[in-house]
């Protein structure tokens, strides 16, 4: 039997689902800037490794943001500038809250689960090889980033601050520290937001 | 259901190894006869029989076929790797890096049988083993392993090609099944390498090797 699926969306629904990927990546990246510009962040209280992260983040999301918005011009749509407006919102309540290293892996685990899962359901459901190639591309960073957070979260949130530090003594880390950075055997996309959501 | 016609990103996820990998892909490699060539007077006086063998995978089933063969070998190299640190040879090894390295040899056993599913959905068989050209040189390098850190290392690098393999065939992929299960299964192997990076010192990543590089169709060899 043959399960015939609807695998083909036009051009008017890639350009909605880049946009919001792209929405996405806006917010992500803005917030990594606000992240980086708070003391637990970027500044002198930052845990080191935490601010590696975050400093990464903001450029890898650059150029997360110049290939979705090439491929949004590509697909003949207009390239998304604003930040996704569902997650704007929670990034507004959640940063004056923002008080230690716990707090910055906790809002950036957030925004990095979202545009990870929309990118990979976009690498299912785009129209063509390479525009699912370039969100898969971009999902990849973003859950390699999720990964990392996870692990320093682990951590955190146990209270052992003190074994997040680069290199870790690897002789001290508790040993479920080598998989909690991935939970999930396929990653989810339950969590990705809809195409237009970011898309207006 | 969507009435809006985007495709349900759940009903695409979901497709599975029920996807549409068959269909066009068995089309090109079906049972059935060739069309008759246009007969000539000598082809007519002298019937023949096609004897070239068909090929196991065509289409974007070798790609499937590649990422299945690719899984099972980094399952493979996870496993012997466990079984090294827990000989002795390589001194006292974290319980940290024995956890990795079993925890995402499960995954890629589990993607490799994911990829396998959509070959034998489409009536292709499943690949055996890892017929890969790079297997060899891949357990030799394991081989080398000399301190607990040369094994998450050499993860850095499987994961890398995994992660770049699955990333290349996905540029390639037609078939919705195939597409859905790239989409899910690269960013696992993502998750890996930032874990690996995370335990060698590098959280913000680490750059492979050239072994860490995507293998190509002609890498498979079977």
């Amino acid at each position: 039997m043959t399960l015939l699926l609807p695998t083909q969306p036009a051009g008017g629904a890639d350009v909605a689902a880049l946009r919001t990927a792209t929405s996405l990546v806006v917010l992500a990246q803005s917030t990594y800037s606000s992240l980086a510009a708070l003391p637990v962040g970027g500044g002198e209280r930052a845990l080191p490794v935490v601010r590696d992260l975050v400093t990464a983040a903001v450029s890898q999301l650059g150029d997360a943001r110049d290939a979705l918005s090439s491929a949004t011009t590509g697909a003949g749509g207009r390239a998304q500038t604003d930040p996704d407006p569902a997650y704007g919102s929670v990034v507004a309540q959640a940063l004056p809250t923002v008080r230690t290293p716990a707090d910055v892996v906790g809002l950036a685990l957030t925004l990095e689960d979202v545009l990870a899962q929309t990118l990979v359901a976009d690498a299912a459901g785009l129209s063509t090889p390479a525009l699912r190639a370039t969100a898969l591309r971009y999902g990849q960073a973003a859950a390699s980033r999720k990964a990392s957070l996870l692990v320093v979260n682990s951590l955190l949130s146990s209270g052992r601050a003190d074994l997040v530090v680069a290199p870790p003594d690897l002789t001290t880390l508790p040993a479920a520290v080598g998989t909690v950075g991935f939970p999930d055997t396929r990653f989810p996309t339950a969590k990705a937001s809809p195409p237009e959501e970011g898309s207006g | 259901m969507s009435t809006t016609g985007r495709p349900s990103r759940r009903l695409v996820l979901g497709a599975g190894a029920a996807g549409l990998l068959g269909v066009g892909a068995l089309a090109a490699c079906s049972d059935a006869p060739p069309p008759a060539p246009a007969a000539t007077p000598s082809a007519a006086a002298t019937p023949t029989t096609s004897t070239a063998p068909r090929p196991a995978y065509v289409g974007d089933q070798r790609g499937v076929a590649l990422c299945a063969a690719l899984s099972a070998l980094a399952a493979s190299l996870y496993s012997g790797a466990v079984l090294a640190a827990n000989d002795g040879r390589l001194g006292q090894v974290p319980a940290v890096v024995t956890s990795f390295l079993s925890g995402a040899g499960a995954q890629h056993t589990e993607h490799a049988a994911a990829w396998n599913a959509l070959l034998t959905a489409a009536g292709r068989p499943a690949v055996t083993g890892s017929p890969l050209s790079v297997e060899t040189e891949r357990r030799a390098t394991l081989g080398r392993a000399a301190a607990p850190t040369d094994l998450l290392s050499f993860a850095v690098d499987v994961e890398a090609s995994v992660g770049a393999t699955v990333l290349a065939r996905a540029g390639e992929f037609t078939d919705p099944g195939a597409a859905a299960l790239a989409a899910t299964v690269g960013p696992v192997a993502a998750m890996h390498g930032a874990t690996v990076a995370f335990l060698l010192g590098r959280p913000a990543g680490i750059a492979p090797g050239p072994a860490g590089a995507a293998l190509g169709l002609d890498a498979l060899t079977t």
